[in-house]
């Protein structure tokens, strides 16, 4: 069939519509419609014809989704203010009742709704209140408890037989400005695992195992004396923790315990069980509990698992380089300081030594109470006594090539877990902030580090060094989305270039010519939606997660295979 | 016991026109910086979407604080309707650009990053739509990929839907019934808000958008395997699990007379509206067209004033 034939119907069709249309032109429009837009002819029909009407000049506007401009606010203390035909309208009120209902909608959904009691004038006495009706058709249950005062926005008057009431939309907005009387959420008391403890704050019920105990003592800081205290750690079958107890704590390893009423506390990144006076901890008997020697691997960690401030590290480690270096200490003895980097198959670190300890690149170690510490955002592990390490016989996987070792991880693992170097994921670029391009570094040598200030310079000044004459650099800042989590993705000059395929000179250039809007439309059209694969280095911490890349490719898959492996992944039936 | 409070980026849902219009439960933040929300009817929160498509409409509008830009961008299911306020002055230059090249009969692939919005009428009918965040050209490659990507979140979605059916709408259960735990809240907002449905439904659109991208059929043959598929759902949609919109499933006439009195707001009902809520109730996309022809032109019992829009006689 030929071109013409195919889309004949078509074409009749959008005629009828809009009889002076070029009937060649509506061919190739059908035609570009099914090539490079995707859209089968039958179904593009409609645009096709719009297009062609709104070439013609016939007025197709209108759609309900563009109906615009709400009426205005109106703000009102008290009710007797209000018109049975007011719209929008703010008022702070006393919420005295509230009970849902289901309702069914003409529609056929049942939808639950509820009524009530609310008051003007909720800061003063009851007797110069006035109270009225109202529905809540939003489901707002959660911010009108009764006994809290409120102030609704967005909400309407309904008069029905003389009576004005308020009814609280959907769109409606409730802010509460005094709790009610009842609180809504109670602590509870079931236990809950560890995993789940670890990412919660305040207080906690755990039954846990001890694995191991050993007491210590805390030194006051202002002098005024020591206490007390018992270090351990406890397991149950998803993780284990640590445990800081202040009251007695004499129970053994491998005590079954149930703990009420603990906080739980972060020393930097890592949590920890607080127990207290006010803490009950009893001994708990569940014979389906794992044992000891199952909790076992939960003690031993990984690079992947390292967070600052962790004690009682048991790992095995790849070395990849190893060095040593002098320094004079403040009281002006000569130390020793050795550290390298160390690799493990989910991750790389480094590890530093205050003690006689000379491993050689390629070599397994296994290393028992270590400790971590944060070096610029990465958890790096640290040894104080020879005693902690020892080196291995035989390997205990197949050995890292250090110069492509980049550890695979899922978006959402990465972003949950801590700060790790050598990570490898991808995502889809879904922003390129309007900073990317170049920007001026500070230039100040500083004194004591043996390297520039290089802090980004605003209006010519640096926060710390004052006005400068700033150094031209390449920068370009994104955020990588995979629809489940998100990350901010950085990428410094040697990585910019070759994901723009520009030199620094060249985006310099393109930027004094065209501007900045315009370089920036050019990265967004180069980036936005597109399938990436990063390798970097991925700093977590409060503010959230950023990814420092060391390269951003293509990750390599095209729409069809793509495609493909969607269908047989989910066995679509096509 | 309080969770750790960061306040963190909302990632972009990626999804098909369709479950985004079909949408009609919403959450607004209540603080000052609380995201709002609009959930799917497959549960997704939406608070930012990566959508694309083919654009189908611009316009521009001129009101007291600045110019405000809106349009259509369409995939294989429908519209997404996308907008940028008069406040976002950064994006206005673009926008003109992309209009110029709109209104000079030029069309083109485009994706967007948006947060959700929308608009409530007073029956409670409620219009989604995205505010755009970044926009972008883009090449077919690159668009079948994101239907890739939109058409597997669907996929996943459905899986949960599935799984979470006959369970307690409460994260805790749902979990328990292996829904993510990124989609455990709004599917029990979606599962205690709307009605039980076939999600056979979304599955038209999955397919379609897999099929094109996979290159596996021409559109044309894209569109019949749809069709066909569509027209098998209403058997499936007879089971009494499914709760009946006004008028029983199986006349398509009164669906199209309820569908435009329900989305008539005075100028008439839109075309895509009409067909769309059609499809939602079981028929398949040529059915409701011709339906929709033959009601106008044969019996008369309804009306299309201005092109695209229809009325009640």
């Amino acid at each position: 069939m030929t071109v013409e034939g195919k889309y004949a119907n078509l074409v009749a069709t959008v005629k009828q519509e809009c009889k002076d249309a070029d009937e060649n032109e509506i061919i190739e429009e059908f035609r570009r419609y099914e090539e490079e837009f995707l859209i089968p002819p039958e179904d593009a029909l409609r645009s096709v014809i719009r297009k062609f009407q709104a070439a013609a000049g016939i007025e197709v506007t209108g759609s309900p989704s563009s109906r615009s401009s709400s009426p205005e606010i109106k703000k009102v203390d008290r009710f007797s203010e209000l018109g049975s035909e007011d719209r929008n309208v703010t008022v702070e009120v006393a919420v005295v009742s509230y009970t849902p209902r289901m309702q069914k909608m003409k529609n056929g959904e049942e939808r639950q709704i509820a009524f009530g009691w609310i008051e003007d004038n909720p800061w003063e006495s009851g007797d110069k209140r006035e109270r009225w009706d109202y529905k809540d058709w939003g489901g707002h249950s959660q911010n009108l408890a009764p006994g809290s005062v409120v102030r609704l926005e967005g909400v309407s008057v309904n008069e029905w037989n003389d009576k004005k009431s308020i009814n609280i939309n959907r769109t409606s907005r409730i802010s509460v400005l005094r709790e009610g009387g009842q609180a809504n959420v109670q602590p509870s008391d079931e236990p809950i695992s560890i995993e789940k403890a670890s990412q919660s704050e305040g207080f906690v019920s755990i039954v846990a195992r001890v694995l191991s105990t050993k007491k210590d003592v805390i030194v006051k800081r202002d002098g005024s004396g020591q206490l007390n205290v018992v270090r351990g750690r406890l397991a149950d079958s998803t993780g284990s923790i640590g445990m800081l107890s202040w009251s007695d704590f004499d129970h053994e390893p491998g005590t079954l315990l149930k703990i009420e009423g603990a906080s739980i506390r972060r020393f930097r990144d890592t949590p920890e069980v607080n127990i207290s006076d006010s803490s009950r901890v009893e001994v708990f008997h569940d014979n389906s509990f794992a044992s000891l020697e199952d909790l076992e691997p939960t003690t031993k960690s990984n690079i992947s698992g390292l967070r600052n401030g962790m004690r009682d590290v048991e790992i095995t480690l790849q070395v990849e380089s190893w060095y040593q270096r002098t320094f004079t200490s403040k009281d002006g003895s000569e130390r020793v300081v050795r550290s390298g980097d160390v690799m493990d198959p989910t991750g790389r670190c480094r590890l530093t030594a205050w003690c006689d300890f000379d491993p050689k690149p390629g070599d397994f170690i296994h290393l028992t109470e270590a400790r971590v510490q944060s070096w610029q955002g990465s958890p790096d592990l640290v040894i104080d006594e020879i005693t902690q390490a020892t080196s291995l016989e035989s390997p205990t996987w197949d050995k890292i090539d250090p110069e492509d070792h980049w550890v695979d991880v899922g978006l959402t693992e990465l972003v949950e877990g801590g700060t790790r170097r050598g990570v490898r994921t991808n995502g889809t670029i879904v922003l390129v902030t309007g900073d990317s391009g170049i920007i001026e570094r500070c230039p100040v040598q500083l004194p004591d580090r043996n390297r520039k200030c290089r802090k980004r310079l605003r209006d010519g000044n640096c926060v710390d060094c004052g006005p400068q004459r700033g150094e031209e650099d390449l920068r370009i800042r994104m955020v990588l989305d995979d629809g489940v989590s998100n990350v901010s993705l950085l990428l410094s000059k040697d990585p910019a270039e070759k994901f723009l395929g520009m030199s620094q000179e060249e985006v310099a250039e393109t930027i004094s010519k065209e501007g900045q809007e315009a370089f920036l439309m050019s990265v967004r059209e180069k980036s936005l939606g597109r399938g990436v694969s990063v390798n970097g280095l991925a700093l977590i911490d409060d503010q959230g997660a950023m990814l420092l890349a060391d390269s951003v490719q293509d990750d390599g898959l095209d729409a069809s295979k793509a495609a493909e492996m969607v269908i047989q992944k989910w066995e679509v039936a096509m | 016991m309080i969770e750790s409070q960061r306040r963190v980026r909302q990632s972009a849902i990626r999804m098909l026109a369709q479950e985004y219009s079909d949408a009609s439960l919403t959450e607004m933040g209540v603080g000052e910086y609380d995201p709002s929300f609009v959930i799917t009817k497959l549960g997704a929160r939406v608070n930012r979407a990566l959508v694309a498509g083919v654009i189908d409409r611009m316009e521009r509008r001129d009101g007291d604080s600045g110019p405000s830009y809106s349009g259509h961008i369409r995939d294989p299911t429908g519209n997404h309707v996308f907008n940028i306020a008069p406040f976002q002055d950064e994006m206005h230059a673009e926008a003109e650009e992309l209009l110029a090249r709109f209104e000079s009969g030029d069309r083109f692939l485009m994706a967007l990053v948006g947060k959700s919005r929308w608009f409530e009428t007073e029956d409670g009918g409620v219009f989604t739509s995205l505010r755009v965040e970044q926009i972008a050209i883009i090449d077919k490659e690159r668009y079948s990929r994101w239907l890739v990507e939109a058409a597997e979140a669907t996929l996943r979605r459905i899986k949960a839907y599935d799984d979470s059916s006959g369970v307690e709408p409460s994260p805790d259960s749902l979990e328990g019934a292996g829904v993510p735990s990124d989609l455990l809240n709004g599917m029990a907002q979606a599962r205690s808000h709307y009605p039980e449905f076939d999600s056979e439904n979304y599955k038209v659109g999955v397919l379609q958008a897999l099929s094109i991208a996979s290159g596996r059929s021409s559109m044309a043959e894209a569109s019949s395997v749809s069709a066909s598929m569509a027209n098998e759902a209403p058997e499936d949609r007879e089971q009494p699990t499914v709760q009946a919109p006004i008028e029983p499933v199986g006349d398509i006439s009164s669906t199209i007379i309820s569908a435009i009195k329900s989305a008539d707001g005075g100028e008439g009902a839109e075309y895509d509206a009409i067909i769309l809520s059609c499809v939602q109730s079981g028929f398949s996309r040529e059915e409701a067209e011709d339906a929709l022809e033959g009601m106008r032109d044969v019996d008369g019992t309804i009306i299309e004033p201005r092109f695209g829009f229809f009325q009640v006689l």
